[in-house]
């Protein structure tokens, strides 16, 4: 019995947020890029590129917090492919998404074979971002809060900033306030001479910058390398995070974590070595989880009035 | 002779060297295509016999609709062309290599991976016409590996019995393993492409399991990773035991394949089963409205199409691999989706989509052996012929439909 | 023209064409508008009128021709321009979010505030203030949920206001009110004139027409046919211009008596809504073969949650269902069709048709796994092929051919469509809903006819409808709806609208 009850302790809550960051970062990229109307099922495709490139350019330059920049930008470069496709070319956005995923895999195999002549993983980068870990001076002595939340990796207080970014943006600002209009009645806000077409291809920007951002976590904070398939699903369980939260930033912060305490769990459970049953019984614990939030709670939410609607306007533009 | 015996005996004189030449042609005898040609060509004259105006509205159309796809593929290749020029490869040299490799030479690869992929496309396909994305299709057709491994080691009947047999049960695994996801998305309107790519990662990590148990263990067994071998009767039949000229590999998976999708045609616009599937999928509140359940007939999409993408996995056991491998990572399901959409979702279709896909395959696979070209320009080139396609494709649809209607009605338009 | 009005012209359209690729939406149209009068665009369905508004509020570009804005010149890129330029519209379709509240709504697209932050304090206090000065009273921190159409109205009435308009357009702007929000509206619209905005009412409706513009413009199929004083013309010589020819205003029902036992008949039926609340209660009806029960009410009243109810798409909480003599209420809606009942939805494009499929395939839809049109498994293409030739030339319906998509057909026959599938089951129920809403006159009087010629054949008939000229005009008994009950009960004849439009509104005798 206490075999199971020593994987609780303080290193399972400060491993959930460092594992659950890159759902949570996904995830605030869905709520803002889903709340303007546009589903976006590539943000696997998107941290796959950014993941990439921000592993490829730490390497090059030797520079961490480049790979961080470089990914950021590759995502949100990439995602709007996303945004051409659905806003301006009216394509369905489940099937753009999934077209995006599969080119954000061709990419990334070919640049590997290119740069390194193997597919797989890419070799160490030099400096990795999690030797950057900052304990905040006074705040990280609370006891249990502390190291939990304010001893932590660059990427992950970017994370944190985000999430009350993103929140007051949403509540405060115009720009959120054309962003909630646009997911719900966007010919309100094209009548009024607002453009929709600029507020969501803005939106669907953003989530490329926030998913290519979870991507460079994973690779360069993380970890110290890319590896083909290293993001494993995370960016459909941060669609999953996104609706279970109610399509709001917090709602997103609080689902991510959840989805992070169970794979802090699953890799304790693994290390632990508990019961006789093979491991991968425990790596499938996040994929479960995933499937039980989302039949559970889908009904509860309400998702954007316009989401996944076309939005066509019959005029000419000179 | 009168006009009517003629027409009709031309009819079936191009549709039997039609069928001739298609198999023919499948197992790497090149001049099938010449019958198969031969075979349209005799089609449509009889077609200009009986009335000149619809043979060449006929030509017309299928030209017109040949035209975005051929396009979208050209357009695909120069592009591809640029990217080896601009990272240090030679194109041309490359697409030669690419076009004997996939086209020619190793034509018998490129039928071989096409087979499993109109199993997975016709899963996806049949799904969309329901308005429903079968994303997880990969981990079905994990299921439908492990299920045909497992009984093609262990089930000892006469080949003729045995191997349908097979076919049909590790079907009937693989849609049972859609059955949670339909019963959340009909009961609590969870999303299908959420909780099928979970399933699919479910699949993926279990099958290390069944693979050490059925005699992968690394621990304990002589050849780590894989499991036992399926019987001799339970492998499916090649080409070369009746056309000796034959690849030795190219098994009648191909030959399954293609009634499956004439199966899956015939099931979607010729019985009520898919008539209600496609009301469903064009507009559920309608099809409720007259009476039609949505939820039965949403199980049905999802559990045919677990079905058909779990044979995909039986073909490749049991024709190919004849056993199963840890981290086969072959990506039937994803490709299928590409050869789904590429074919506008329709079951015939699908048989050429794949099969070009399958050629692209082979081809790159030529290519990289033989001009150390990446391999990967092929994935490149996939991606862009898909995303040209699909775009197109929309756009145009779209722009039919607003030419259509007339200028009155709101504005903007919100399109559901 | 001569005008009693002698103000300046603020407003003017010259040669003003526009085009649309299979199209001529307008041609060479020439109106002008002068300050603080009232004008009105008259037309039916089709005849261009939305599409001229839509080029004087920027949201359409003329394909040639003039707008000249106080005399001036102007050209507009985007509803920008013309809200900066003192234009204000306020949509048949009302372009309000409802999740957010009043203000929000109103504010949106020019928020009072700095470096990207809203001022929310200044920006409810702006729009109190704003409807104090127009006495337009509303709840500024409302969801627009929570409003009724009516105060949804005035929320983008108030939005034009904020934005300073001096001319304000009205598309279609009674649609969905009830006659006293009707006398209401007009109201606020001579207020709005004497503080010197101008108002451009568009509609199809004669009565409104005449009850509050100076001047009438009558447009048809895209050409200016006429302009007329009010008040030196009447609805004849209206509906004769917007038609070109002679129009029966209504159409020419037969006496019938009906049935003496009731065929179908709802009893004390409680059905709830998405929301949760009761949308129908206690409700009550009977109705005989052979006879049209029209149910006269505001949207929103339980109208849909009935239909749905008798049809099966929604379940009742409590009370029953009876037709020929059996319980219905707990049947699936595939086993009423089957006993005959049928139904011609509101929304057409949601729940009356396919679009996609073929006209062949929305014609069978419903029976298409029952004999002739099916065998066990296979579907019988030449029987239903058969039968839709059949039904395309007895309901007068004009397309192309049968395996064309519903989609290609335009809405009046799509409703031809929908009208012959479910007559054409000899039914001995009918559920009509909306039948001519977006269906020109033309068309209209057709399906009309149609109707009664079904009440001819003793069909029982339920008819939905939010015109009440097309209430009165079909029915023999009208039942009013008020908050999912039925409150009174009149016969045509001895009643008028407004009497019908009291109870409609929660009035009590």
């Amino acid at each position: 019995m206490s075999g199971i009850l020593s994987v609780f302790n303080l290193n399972l809550l400060i491993a959930t947020i460092r594992l659950s960051t890159p759902i949570t970062l996904a995830a605030l990229g869905a709520t803002i890029c889903e709340r303007a109307g546009i589903v976006n099922i590539a943000m696997e495709g998107i941290m796959i590129i950014g993941s990439f490139f921000a592993a490829v350019t730490a390497l090059a330059t030797g520079n961490p917090w480049l790979g961080l920049l470089a990914g950021l930008l590759a995502g949100g470069i990439f995602s709007l492919i996303h945004a051409v496709a659905t806003i301006s070319l009216h394509l369905d956005h489940v099937v753009s998404g999934a077209v995006l995923n599969i080119l954000a895999f061709g990419i990334t195999r070919y640049l590997m074979v290119l740069f390194f002549g193997h597919p797989g993983t890419t070799d160490a980068i030099p400096l990795s971002l999690y030797r950057f870990q900052w304990a905040i001076p006074g705040l990280s002595k609370i006891p249990v809060l502390g190291p939990i939340f304010f001893n932590q990796t660059p990427i992950v207080y970017f994370s944190f900033i985000l999430v009350i970014f993103f929140a007051f943006i949403m509540k405060k600002t115009k720009f959120g306030l054309h962003i909630r209009a646009a997911g719900e009645h966007p010919l309100a806000l094209e009548t009024i001479g607002v453009s929709v077409f600029k507020i969501r291809y803005l939106a669907v920007f953003i989530s490329g910058l926030t998913s290519g951002l979870a991507g460079a976590y994973l690779s360069i904070e993380n970890n110290v390398s890319f590896t083909e398939g290293m993001t494993n699903g995370r960016g459909f369980i941060a669609l999953a995070a996104n609706i279970s939260g109610g399509w709001t930033p917090l709602g997103s912060f609080l689902s991510s974590l959840f989805f992070g305490f169970a794979d802090a769990l699953q890799v304790r459970f693994q290390i632990i070595k508990l019961v006789n049953v093979p491991s991968e019984i425990f790596i499938i614990f996040p994929y479960v989880a995933t499937v039980i939030v989302v039949a559970g709670l889908v009904r509860k939410s309400r998702s954007p009035k316009a989401l996944g609607n076309d939005f066509m306007i019959e005029k000419e533009r000179d | 002779m009168n006009r009517k015996t003629l027409l009709v005996s031309l009819t079936l004189v191009s549709l039997v060297s039609g069928i001739i030449g298609t198999v023919l042609y499948l197992a790497s005898y090149f001049w099938g295509l010449l019958l198969i040609l031969g075979g349209a060509g005799i089609f449509l004259f009889s077609r200009f016999l009986r009335d000149k105006t619809e043979a060449v509205e006929l030509l017309k159309k299928s030209g017109k609709s040949l035209l975005i796809p051929v396009a979208g593929i050209i357009l695909a290749v120069l592009a591809g062309g640029i990217i080896m020029l601009l990272t240090g490869y030679d194109p041309v040299r490359a697409y030669k290599a690419f076009f004997l490799g996939g086209f020619v030479r190793n034509w018998h690869v490129s039928v071989l991976n096409a087979t499993p992929l109109i199993f997975t496309g016709l899963s996806i396909a049949f799904a969309f016409k329901a308005g429903l994305f079968n994303i997880g299709a990969e981990g079905q057709y994990y299921v439908g590996t492990m299920a045909a491994t497992f009984l093609g080691i262990r089930m000892g009947l006469p080949p003729l019995l045995s191997i349908p047999l097979i076919f049909l049960i590790s079907g009937l695994i693989s849609a049972a393993y859609n059955l949670f996801p339909a019963f959340l998305k009909v009961r609590t309107g969870a999303h299908e492409v959420i909780t099928t790519m979970m399933f699919a990662h479910i699949a993926r990590y279990l099958s290390p399991i069944f693979i050490r148990a059925m005699g992968g263990d690394p621990a304990t067994s002589p050849h780590a990773y894989v499991t036992y071998p399926i019987l001799e009767g339970n492998k499916l039949p090649i080409f070369r035991s009746f056309l000796p000229l034959a690849n030795y590999r190219l098994h009648v998976g191909i030959i399954l394949a293609i009634l499956m999708a004439l199966f899956v045609y015939y099931i979607l616009y010729y019985t009520k089963y898919g008539f209600e599937i496609r009301a469903v999928g064009q507009n559920p509140n309608a099809a409720r409205a007259q009476g039609i359940s949505i939820g039965r007939n949403i199980f049905r999409a999802l559990l045919f199409a677990g079905f058909l993408a779990g044979l995909s996995g039986t073909n490749q056991v049991l024709g190919l691999t004849h056993k199963m491998f840890e981290n086969l990572d072959a990506g039937y399901g994803w490709n299928g989706i590409s050869v789904a959409l590429l074919a506008s979702n329709n079951p015939i279709g699908v048989i050429f989509t794949s099969l070009l896909w399958g050629a692209l395959d082979a081809g790159g696979q030529f290519m990289s052996r033989t001009t150390q070209t990446p391999n990967s320009i092929v994935e490149i080139i996939k991606g862009i012929i898909l995303f040209l396609i699909v775009a197109r494709y929309m756009y145009t649809y779209i722009g039919n439909r607003l030419k259509r209607k007339r200028g009155s009605g709101p504005v903007g338009r919100e399109k559901v | 023209m001569e005008s009693g009005n002698s103000k300046p012209v603020i407003l003017e359209t010259r040669q003003i064409v526009k085009q649309f690729p299979r199209v001529l939406a307008n041609n060479n149209i020439n109106i002008h508008l002068r300050q603080g009068e009232i004008l009105c665009l008259l037309g039916e369905n089709g005849a261009g009128k939305s599409t001229l508004m839509n080029m004087l509020y920027g949201l359409y570009k003329p394909t040639s021709g003039s707008i000249l804005l106080k005399g001036r010149e102007v050209e507009f890129h985007s509803p920008k321009d013309a809200i900066r330029l003192g234009l204000g519209m306020v949509h048949q379709h009302f372009m309000l979010v409802d999740t957010l509240t009043v203000t929000e709504n109103i504010i949106l697209g020019t928020e009072p505030g700095t470096a990207g932050v809203i001022n929310y304090h200044k920006a409810r206090e702006d729009v109190v203030a704003l409807s104090k000065k127009y006495k337009l009273d509303i709840d500024a921190d409302a969801k627009i949920e929570t409003l009724s159409v009516g105060l949804q109205q005035r929320v983008e009435i108030l939005k034009a206001l904020y934005r300073r308009a001096e001319i304000l357009i009205l598309d279609e702007p009674t649609a969905v009110l009830t006659p006293q929000e009707v006398e209401e509206l007009f109201l606020v619209m001579r207020e709005l004139v004497r503080s010197n905005v101008s108002i451009i009412i568009i509609t199809h409706k004669l009565e409104e027409a005449k009850a509050i513009s100076d001047r009438v413009y009558v447009l048809r199929r895209g050409n200016l046919v006429g302009e007329r004083i009010t008040t030196k013309t009447n609805k004849q010589e209206l509906a004769n211009l917007m038609v070109g020819r002679d129009v029966i205003l209504r159409v020419h029902k037969v006496e019938k008596k009906p049935g003496t036992e009731p065929v179908f008949s709802v009893k004390n039926l409680d059905v709830k809504n998405d929301k949760g609340f009761m949308a129908v209660s206690g409700l009550n009806l009977e109705i005989k073969p052979g006879e049209i029960v029209g149910i006269a009410g505001v949207d929103g009243n339980g109208q849909s949650e009935l239909a749905e109810a008798i049809l099966g798409l929604r379940k009742g909480e409590a009370g029953t269902i009876f037709f020929k003599g059996e319980e219905i209420s707990l049947l699936p809606t595939k086993k009423r069709i089957a006993r005959q009942i049928s139904y011609v939805p509101a929304d057409r494009h949601k729940y009356g048709l396919v679009l996609p499929m073929k006209i062949s395939e929305n014609l069978v839809i419903g029976y298409h796994d029952k004999k002739p049109f099916c065998g066990s498994i296979n579907l019988n293409y030449q029987e239903i092929d058969r039968h839709s030739r059949f039904l395309v030339s007895q309901f007068d319906i004009r397309t192309s051919g049968i395996a064309y998509p519903a989609e290609t057909l335009s809405g009046g026959n799509q409703q031809k469509l929908i009208i012959a599938r479910e007559f054409s089951r000899d039914p001995e129920f009918l559920l009509i809903s909306q039948p001519t809403r977006g269906v020109d006159v033309g068309a209209i009087e057709y399906i009309h006819n149609r109707i009664l010629e079904m009440r001819s054949r003793d069909v029982a008939i339920l008819l939905i409808s939010l015109e009440l000229e097309e209430i009165f005009s079909l029915s023999d008994r009208i039942l009013v709806i008020y908050e999912g009950k039925i409150v009174k009960e009149f016969i045509p004849e001895d009643t008028t609208d407004k009497e019908v439009g009291f109870y409609m509104t929660g009035g009590k005798e």
